[in-house]
């Protein structure tokens, strides 16, 4: 069954009328609260000046003028391709085709054999990139973790050779300077055979966190920024406020400051470099306001994840935006509805690349291997709500009715067997529909542990070749590879 | 008699106005500052500070018990004589070089104030010296280290190891807080202390300097 890249927009939680009240409001906030930034943003600063908008370097402030941001926005393509490397999972993103994946940046992992928690490493990037790898419901693979186990000089080459080393789907994650950027770009020259087939066919993406909520450039990223979107290679501009802390409580309140925040971000990408493949990466979120801390699970993130496609699609920019965040911190029953409660709304609005969606734990300090293989069933049935329900002569059977007649079956009917595998959901295996008799005498596993099972069983699948062996001698040669 | 039940109760409730004409009520009564800063502020936020801990109050709602505090210590400073408030120890706090998150920091910062320590907040991304000036200049007791991003934490030894360099180590008691950082962590970076959130950082400052 065909399950990515369906439409969404089935739900909207805002309607026309609040959508253009919000995105006023955002236009608002940008021409009379404006932007601050700090230093080494000169050249940035000097290029939005003669743009048109209003810098005040005495306050640090700058003054979006609305013309410019909604001359600037309509220059952002409406459709952004992101590639795979195995042609089966190119991601094709624009108007609601939906998309779900992983996402993160966890610094620990509950592991596979012991069940407890510890620091996540480059080899757990790795084997989580080989398990995702052969879950068909996760379309792209999005770091989810920090190798803890290595320098944080070494993160950037390490963390994108492990994830384009360990899956050929679309590999997306941050860096962390424009050095880093550019040592990313070159080793994925190097896989690509080429910087020309790379910039044609990006398999890879940067997330650019530009923005530190509530509207304050980052130096350094929005330097990162910059620097890939002059190259082209996709960025997702990513920002996150938090509901009562980073952004009003309101939920209102918080759309409008993102909105504000992408329409700065993106007016800044298109001046760099007009016409360059941008997401839109507002991601509203909610503070824990017992603790301050992020809070993931909450239904209400969903909600303003659906809404926020609603803005971006406003502008006609897809969208890279949060599903799947639980508070729960092992793989159980709050952890189940969470995720499926904030995957579904986020799909059904019709959001085109949903990250977090798959292994993520304990808001987003953890993730899990069993967690991969219960998400890829969770995205996977939100995906089969959004193809809907078919109505047509086939699909209504009214001839099957009339020969099967009144009072017969259907299990022999050539058109059950026709449609028993294609008209629903056939998952990965992990959903338990055994008798009891049956479950028992396997064992009486739990979720969790029929998932460990799965997850051990593609684990011991023999590794697939994405670097070819000759461009890693190089690669390994010119970076100092940890892996 | 000044109702103290009366004055821990809004300030429970973050009734600035309230408070401040409570307290000045009891003044005009002719109770003391000192008396009225023990066992109304005091015992008042000492409840907050359970309560934020056990989770039973919203942060905004601690921070605004606090700032009725401060408001009422405002009217109470120029009564109080030397040696009425003795703070609970003198603290330098900052978010680590590399690291611009700070809301995290700044909510221990105000509840490590109302719970009458004297604290320097230097702010967010601070080289490891500016650290240790500041302990130098203000004869500090304890410094306080935050970081969110796992990229960052490394600074956190890099600044006690500048403090260790500098002879001052000896001085301050570390205590170090943010979401990736944990207990291993703070004992594998020689940190005397790590709290995961602003409630029992109050409580460890407290036993750390007792």
């Amino acid at each position: 069954m065909k399950l990515k890249g369906l439409s969404g927009g089935q739900y909207q939680p805002l309607s026309e009328e609040q959508i253009k009240t919000i995105h006023e409001a955002s236009l608002s906030i940008l021409e009379k609260t404006g932007f601050t930034f700090e230093t080494g943003l000169e050249d940035t600063l000097d290029m939005l000046k003669k743009a048109g908008a209003t810098i005040d370097r005495n306050n640090a402030r700058i003054y979006f003028p609305g013309d410019l941001v909604m001359e600037q926005a309509s220059k952002a393509p409406e459709r952004v391709v992101l590639f795979s490397r195995d042609g089966r999972n190119d991601l094709d993103l624009t108007e609601h085709r939906v998309h779900l994946g992983t996402g993160g940046a966890a610094i620990r992992i509950l592991d596979l054999e012991t069940g407890e928690s510890r620091p996540s490493t480059l080899k757990d990037l790795y084997q989580l990139g080989r398990l995702v790898d052969q879950l068909d419901n996760i379309h792209f693979f999005l770091r989810p973790c920090i190798p803890t186990d290595i320098p944080p000089t070494a993160y950037d080459v390490n963390v994108f050779y492990a994830c384009l080393k360990a899956t050929g789907k679309h590999v997306m994650a941050g860096v962390n300077d424009v050095e880093g950027f550019r040592n990313v770009l070159d080793l994925s020259s190097l896989v690509a055979g080429g910087m020309e087939k790379l910039r044609e066919k990006p398999f890879i993406s940067i997330i650019t966190s530009f923005a530190i909520s509530p509207l304050k450039l980052d130096t350094q990223t929005t330097l990162i920024m910059q620097e890939a979107v002059r190259n082209r290679i996709p960025v997702a501009l990513s920002c996150a406020p938090m509901a009562g802390s980073t952004s009003p409580i309101t939920m209102a309140g918080t759309l409008a400051q993102i909105h504000a925040e992408q329409l700065a971000g993106i007016t800044i990408c298109q001046l760099t470099n007009p016409g360059s493949p941008i997401l839109y990466g507002g991601i509203p979120g909610m503070a824990n306001l017992r603790t301050m801390g992020y809070l993931g699970g909450a239904v209400e993130c969903g909600m303003m994840n659906a809404a926020i496609h609603q803005l971006s699609n406003y502008i006609k920019v897809p969208n890279y935006n949060s599903s799947g965040l639980t508070d729960s911190k092992i793989p159980d029953v709050q952890a189940g509805w969470e995720k499926a409660f904030t995957s579904l709304l986020a799909a059904m609005a019709g959001s085109n690349y949903i990250h977090h969606a798959a292994g993520m734990l304990e808001s987003m300090i953890s993730v899990a291997y069993e967690q991969y293989v219960i998400d890829d069933e969770i995205i996977g049935m939100s995906c089969r709500v959004l193809r809907g329900i078919d109505v047509d002569p086939e699909h209504l059977a009214l001839e099957v009715i009339d020969s099967v007649g009144p009072g017969g079956n259907f299990m022999t009917s050539p058109h059950t067997l026709e449609h028993m595998r294609d008209e629903y959901f056939n998952g990965n295996g992990i959903v338990d529909r055994k008798s009891r008799q049956k479950w028992e005498k396997e064992g009486s596993l739990n979720t969790r542990e029929r998932a460990r099972e799965i997850a051990q069983k593609l684990l011991g699948e023999e590794e697939r070749l994405y670097i070819p062996e000759d461009v890693d001698k190089v690669i390994r040669e010119r970076y100092g590879i940890l892996l | 008699m000044a109702d103290f039940q009366n004055m821990i109760d809004t300030l429970i409730e973050g009734d600035e106005k309230k408070l401040t004409s409570l307290a000045q009520s009891a003044l005009d009564e002719g109770i003391s500052a000192k008396e009225i800063l023990e066992k109304g502020l005091m015992a008042g936020m000492d409840i907050v500070g359970e309560k934020m801990e056990s989770e039973d109050m919203f942060i905004p709602e601690v921070l605004r018990s606090a700032r009725s505090m401060s408001a009422v210590i405002d009217i109470l400073k120029p009564l109080l004589a030397e040696g009425d408030i003795i703070a609970a120890g003198k603290v330098v706090i900052g978010t680590v070089k590399g690291d611009l998150h700070d809301i995290g920091k700044n909510l221990v910062a105000m509840m490590l104030e109302s719970a009458g320590f004297e604290v320097y907040n230097l702010g967010a991304d601070i080289l490891p010296d500016k650290y240790v000036e500041e302990i130098k200049d203000k004869n500090a007791d304890m410094l306080c280290l935050s970081a969110l991003l796992t990229t960052t934490m490394p600074m956190m030894k890099a600044t006690i190891d500048a403090l260790s360099k500098s002879g001052l180590r000896e001085q301050v008691k570390v205590m170090i807080g943010g979401a990736p950082v944990t207990q291993d962590f703070a004992d594998q970076i020689g940190a005397d202390g790590y709290a995961h959130d602003a409630g029992s950082a109050i409580k460890l400052a407290k036993a750390l300097l007792q």
